[in-house]
């Protein structure tokens, strides 16, 4: 038996004539994570809703824990954290009152829950609000809660659908590494998110959707190999400089691509290192940019290669 | 960050909680709900405006229905008009729990509740219940006001009131499972609303709440005598001024059976997913 603690096969959700999900199929191995990435309306929520037994799917199966979504829900429900898109805390609630709930409602005892509230609002750096009510939080508070509200129960499997999405950088790492700190801990997690750069960081391999269907898979190196790597874009201050400096990063072993117009050029690099290499070149020929920029390919990117793929 | 976040199935680990039972759920629920009317008292001191102005406006406007013919003799009329603000006031307060549903529905809390093992009836069993306190607090003011500043002091004394009271509540508890129901299928508060107040105000009117059946114009007289509002009004009224009371009894066995039948909708609807 593979110990896989998230697994999805065809699995098809239609709301009136838009289908949501069009068989999909994921399988996440314990203490990993998933990075499901898609813009808005690519069927990400819709995958969570449907893992997290909120959804019962139109056709095709899900076990989550080895555990069937739909015919073993209530047990599904007892291993898994949900952190939702929109922070689902009660607002009239203080901190403590909010994740003493759900602890009493899994089982806890009143002081077992009031132990284990205390506990997150610590590790979450709420404990000084933990007695206010959850409305006056600011918004990376209110997320933080509500994931906190989440790992209450200590689950097996987290389902956490776009966690950064409107926070501020900040608060956006100090997400990352809360996520990166469960999963060291053993943790198997499914994260939803728009940005690359998110899944990349935190991801162990990524699913890509797009209108309900999975596009592209694999790890973050194997995706960013077919979506072409990071590139370095070189600003001159003089077109006539260009053929020259072409000539110059060929002779470093770079792939340049000229666009005369705005007297740029965009060579793929593979390592930010190779940063230093454009810049020796230019210098052995007697150039110097105006403007250096180390470009990281975007979701777009992605969404652009797959498409000029299937077309190819 | 030094501690275990998540689970870690070493002997040091408590036991996994896999969900609680029927009763806990009920309780704790309750407690949440009762707790954002304590921490937000202003709730309540709304929710009782509405029907204080009703009633400092009926007693002021209509004192001199009293005096008419057909009116119980002998009966001043804040003593008649008040056992029908209580069960107004009940009814309003039903429609609140609806209300309050579909917010529930709309912040996310509930989509949390629903990703944990307990049953979801718990929610709207805790949801009536923390109702029925609330509007028993509400009650509880109105009759306050109405014995202080009306001179509310009917012939069934403090008994004769705590019945029209209990009435009220048990008559709104059931029409309270009615909104919850409209609530799990509309999942629409402003329509709620709408709803709510379109079938409670014409009911209030053509009913024996305000005036005396006699005094109302003939086709009226046969909308009321029909209007299941006139018979709680009556009971309610019958219980406070001390008269042989027809229809306490049955006002309470339909309140109950409205419970069972919205209750059983309300479950269903609420089951449906988000």
């Amino acid at each position: 038996m593979t110990d896989l603690m998230i697994e999805a096969r065809d699995v098809v959700k239609a709301f009136g004539d838009v289908k949501a999900l069009d068989g999909v199929s994921i399988a996440v191995p314990r203490g990993t994570v998933l990075g499901l990435l898609g813009h808005n309306g690519a069927g990400k929520t819709t995958l969570v809703n449907v893992l997290t037994t909120l959804l019962p799917p139109d056709s095709g199966t899900a076990r989550v824990g080895g555990f069937d979504v739909v015919g073993q829900a209530h047990d599904v429900r007892s291993r898994i954290g949900l952190t939702g898109q929109f922070a689902a805390v009660d607002e009239q609630l203080s901190g403590t009152d909010n994740l003493v709930l759900i602890a009493r409602l899994l089982g806890a005892s009143p002081r077992e829950a009031r132990q284990r509230a205390a506990e997150l609002l610590e590790l979450f750096d709420l404990a000084d609000a933990a007695k206010r009510p959850s409305r006056t939080y600011s918004g990376g508070m209110r997320r933080r809660l509500d994931l906190a509200a989440g790992l209450v129960g200590r689950p097996d499997v987290i389902f956490l659908d776009e966690p950064t999405t409107g926070l501020d950088p900040s608060s956006r790492l100090s997400m990352w590494e809360i996520v990166e700190k469960l999963v060291s801990d053993g943790t198997t997690v499914l994260l939803t998110t728009q940005y690359l750069d998110e899944a990349d960081r935190l991801a162990d391999s990524i699913t890509v959707l797009s209108e309900g269907r999975v596009v592209a898979s694999g790890t973050s190196s194997e995706l960013k190999a077919q979506v072409g790597q990071r590139s370095v874009t070189v600003t001159l201050a003089s077109a006539t400089d260009l053929p020259k400096a072409v000539e110059s990063l060929v002779r470093a072993g770079l792939h340049p691509v000229l666009d005369v117009e705005h007297n740029t050029l965009t060579a793929p690099v593979t390592a930010s290192r190779e940063l230093a290499v454009v810049v020796r070149a230019l210098d052995e020929v007697g150039l110097e940019a105006t403007e250096l920029a180390l470009g990281e390919p975007t979701l777009d990117d992605v969404y652009l290669t797959l498409a000029a793929n299937k077309a190819a | 960050m030094t501690s275990t976040l998540a689970p870690a199935p070493t002997a040091a680990t408590p036991t996994a909680w896999r969900g609680s039972g029927f009763a806990t759920q009920v309780l704790v629920l309750t407690q949440r709900s009762l707790r954002a009317v304590v921490s937000d008292p202003r709730m309540v001191v709304f929710s009782v405006l509405q029907p204080l102005i009703m009633l400092t406006l009926f007693s002021q406007i209509f004192s001199s229905i009293a005096n008419t013919p057909g009116f119980p003799q002998g009966v001043a009329y804040i003593d008649f008009l008040m056992p029908a603000i209580l069960v107004n006031t009940a009814m309003q307060s039903a429609l609140q729990a609806g209300v309050g549903l579909v917010t529930d529905m709309k912040n996310g809390v509930l989509a949390r509740f629903r990703s944990l093992p307990i049953r979801l009836s718990s929610v709207l069993i805790a949801r009536s219940l923390s109702d029925l306190v609330r509007n028993a607090m509400q009650l509880l003011v109105m009759i306050a006001f109405a014995v202080t500043i009306f001179g509310f002091s009917p012939a069934g004394g403090f008994f004769g009131v705590l019945g029209a009271l209990a009435l009220s509540l048990v008559v709104g508890w059931g029409l309270g499972w009615v909104f919850l129901a409209i609530a799990a299928w509309l999942r629409n508060a402003e329509l709620m609303q709408t709803v709510g107040f379109l079938a409670i105000f014409p009911l209030m009117f053509a009913s024996s709440a305000y005036v005396p059946i006699s005094g109302l114009p003939g086709w009226l007289q046969a909308i009321a005598n029909v209007n299941p509002l006139t018979h709680a009004v009556d009971a309610a009224r019958g219980l406070a001024l001390a008269q042989p009371v027809t229809g306490a009894v049955a006002a309470i066995v339909t309140s109950l059976v409205i419970a069972a039948v919205g209750g059983a909708f309300a479950v269903k609807g609420f089951r449906k997913p988000l």
